[in-house]
């Protein structure tokens, strides 16, 4: 799988680089501002991109910027975008073009190799990632609103895991329980919602985070 | 005139005794008069009033056509009438001078003022009282109706008084009465008499006179003071003279308070005031010199010293702001993030030592360490954005403001007017767009935390120079700015840039949080916030 990186922090950009190298991807370029990560994502049409949010020559969003861009040039292009913090307004952002193959992610979630991984081939395959962090930030906007104040505990962990853009067998995998129940929980909040049902994982997100962004 | 007065009575009596037929109505019309005569307040004074006007004119038909046209006033246009009345009032008073003024010995006209009837013999020395206290009458309701130009008189009468008593000059109010006695001596109003001058040459003298001696009490009041107490001398000599050389032949004039003729015309009276006028105007004069020889505090001086004051005070706050802001971060980096490296360190310094023997124990201290930095690394997160949110770093005020937004569990309606390209790369500068960012969310989390909202509006602009922004809320309301320690560091920060911040929450709601901050915009470079 082809991998670009926009990274500036020379450390990070390496790390990186040994990481994806040691789990079998092919990094075809790692550059640290966003002019040289634009032309890159343009060029070399990578399985995905994975982009820094603040990078030079500004030092404030221009990598997110740069990613939108070569989104807009590339529609569809996945990109996988990291940043130190992670906002709402900037989730949805990535989100607006429909397009899929989208990840917005903490650093730190780099520190799990599997999940980080499994990210980037989700995002890759065309699916929509979401840090923990953000779906928490949704939940807790609605969390005084009806229907959600509706949902169980294990419901809303379930929407919660959903929104993130795990696929069922992820869920069931985490929660430790069967993709049976699993799949028993979606229905459960989809009717609950009053949202189809979509056995496609990334509409399902997209259906959820429409919801909740609401 | 009496009889149609009678006519105008017997025709009301007539009327009434017609309605009584319809008895409940009009005992319920008796019965509720009071309350709505109440309801009418000053406007019921409008009748009396044109009656009096009628009376003043002698006109035929005295005050019937006048008193119906009051009435109708008063019934369909209250507000009118409340606010014609202090004019009424103040008319009737320096018609009431007026009658004083003219009046001469044998005078053979008869007139009903007030409550008193001039005539020959009569009652005159009631009229003048009688007229003052329709003067003071006038004067007191004109501002206490809000009549049109109160508001006016009130903020001249503020500032001209704010701007001579402020500053050692008092005595520059001083011209004023100097100025109105002038006139009067000079008699400008018999000049009327001359062909060439007119009534509308009288009214622009007045005003120009006006104009000049508030303009000089403002801006020069010591020499506004030395004018006045120069005047009070030459006045004083003035009446000393016309007392000396006294001829009771001037029919109207006055001065001061005593007349030169006829019934109120006192020798000793002119004397006398002319002398007081001439002592104070020496006991002044030497005062008002020194006081201007010591140079009048120029306005801008005092507006200066006025900002220094302000500027130590809140420089004071800033530095006393920084330093707390600073212990803050210290102490959250000790306590947070750096606490958790050392325990970091001391994880993996174990796993190192038991990885040889017992490689398990050494994975779950790993696992531990990792943990632990990913901990040290939401600490630093929350620190950061306490600091300065990253947002407002990477987009400016208005996406800080709207990310702000995303993150509240309230419906939230935003009205953002800021210039510059969607707010892309907003261009307040940075140091009076965190100050504002975090005014509003402070606003923003007292409405969540306190007031049991279910909406919240906010509202940022940029026009003239000045910043704006508005969040409110339809919570509970009467939450008291003064109470915690919230909003009160907002404004000490804003204050910084000369912000300032209002608070308003009756109980009930709803509550209004309003701040302005003058500013320029970074592109243009206008002014340094």
């Amino acid at each position: 799988m082809r991998i670009v990186i926009g990274e500036d922090l020379f450390l990070l950009r390496e790390g990186l680089v040994k990481l994806l190298s040691a789990h079998g991807f092919d990094v075809v370029a790692a550059v640290a501002t966003a002019p040289e990560l634009l032309a890159a994502l343009v060029e070399e049409r990578p399985d995905v991109g994975i982009v820094d949010v603040r990078l030079p020559p500004t030092h404030t969003d221009d990598g997110l910027r740069a990613a939108l861009e070569a989104r807009a040039r590339v529609p569809g292009l996945p990109v996988l975008v990291l940043s130190q913090y992670v906002e709402q307004l900037y989730a949805r952002e990535l989100l607006a073009d429909q397009a899929g193959g989208v990840g917005y992610l903490l650093k730190d979630r780099v520190f799990n190799d599997d999940q980080f991984t499994g990210a980037i081939r989700t995002v890759a395959a065309g699916g929509t990632v979401l840090d923990p962090e953000v779906i928490r930030k949704l939940l807790d906007r609605h969390s005084r609103t009806e229907p959600l104040s509706r949902l169980t505990a294990r419901e809303r962990e379930v929407l919660a895991l959903m929104a993130e853009g795990r696929s069922n067998a992820a869920i069931a995998q985490r929660l430790f329980v069967t993709d049976k129940a699993v799949s028993k929980h979606a229905a459960g909040i989809f009717a609950k919602l009053d949202l189809a049902p979509s056995d496609d994982d990334n509409r399902r997100v997209l259906a959820v985070l429409a919801y909740l962004e609401s | 005139m009496f009889l149609i007065a009678l006519a105008v009575l017997g025709l009301g009596a007539g009327a009434f005794v017609l309605a009584a037929i319809h008895a409940d109505g009009v005992s319920a019309w008796v019965r509720t008069l009071p309350q709505r005569l109440r309801k009418r307040g000053w406007s019921l004074l409008l009748v009396p009033l044109a009656l009096q006007y009628a009376l003043l004119t002698n006109r035929p038909g005295t005050g019937v056509g006048e008193v119906l046209v009051a009435v109708a006033i008063v019934a369909f246009a209250p507000r009118v009438a409340t606010k014609a009345v202090p004019f009424g009032l103040l008319i009737l008073g320096l018609w009431g001078v007026d009658l004083v003024r003219n009046y001469q010995d044998g005078d053979q006209t008869h007139h009903l003022y007030g409550v008193v009837l001039a005539g020959t013999g009569s009652w005159w020395h009631l009229v003048l009282p009688e007229a003052l206290l329709f003067l003071a009458a006038g004067a007191w309701l004109f501002l206490r109706v809000g009549a049109p130009g109160a508001g006016y008189v009130r903020a001249l009468a503020g500032r001209t008084a704010a701007a001579a008593a402020g500053r050692p000059s008092g005595w520059a109010l001083l011209l004023l009465p100097v100025l109105i006695l002038s006139v009067e001596v000079l008699g400008l109003r018999h000049w009327l008499g001359q062909q060439w001058w007119t009534a509308e040459w009288t009214v622009l003298a007045a005003v120009v006179l006006a104009a000049g001696a508030i303009f000089l009490v403002r801006r020069a009041p010591t020499v506004a003071a030395i004018l006045g107490a120069t005047g009070l001398q030459v006045l004083g000599v003035y009446g000393i003279i016309l007392g000396a050389i006294w001829r009771p032949s001037i029919p109207g004039r006055y001065f001061g308070l005593v007349g030169l003729s006829g019934q109120f015309g006192s020798r000793a009276g002119v004397i006398g005031q002319g002398l007081v006028l001439l002592a104070a105007g020496v006991y002044l004069m030497p005062r008002v010199i020194r006081e201007h020889i010591a140079g009048a505090p120029d306005p801008k001086v005092a507006s200066l010293t006025q900002r220094v004051q302000t500027l130590t005070q809140t420089r004071t706050d800033a530095v006393d702001a920084a330093a707390a802001e600073l212990r803050r971060i210290e102490r959250d980096l000790h306590d947070g993030a750096q606490a958790r490296l050392v325990a970091l360190g001391m994880s993996l310094q174990a796993a190192e030592r038991m990885f040889a023997s017992n490689p398990e124990a050494a994975l779950a201290l790993v696992i531990e360490a990792k943990e632990t930095s990913s901990r040290a690394l939401t600490d630093l997160r929350d620190l950061v954005r306490g600091i300065y949110p990253p947002v407002l770093a990477d987009r400016g005020l208005a996406d800080a403001v709207r990310a702000l937004v995303l993150d509240t569990p309230l419906h939230t309606e935003l009205d953002i007017d800021l210039p510059g390209p969607d707010g892309r790369d907003s261009i307040i500068e940075m140091p009076v767009g965190a100050a504002v960012y975090f005014a509003v969310a402070e606003a923003l989390a007292n409405a969540v935390r306190h007031s049991g909202a279910r909406t919240v509006r906010i509202h940022l602009s940029y026009a003239a120079g000045t910043l704006r922004a508005q969040v409110t809320d339809d919570g509970a309301g009467g939450a008291d700015p003064t109470a915690g320690t919230g909003l009160a560091g907002v404004e000490r920060r804003l204050a910084t840039f000369d912000g300032i911040l209002a608070v308003s929450s009756p109980p009930g709601g709803p509550t209004i949080i309003a701040i302005e901050v003058p500013c320029g915009l970074s592109s243009a470079k206008i002014s340094s916030c």
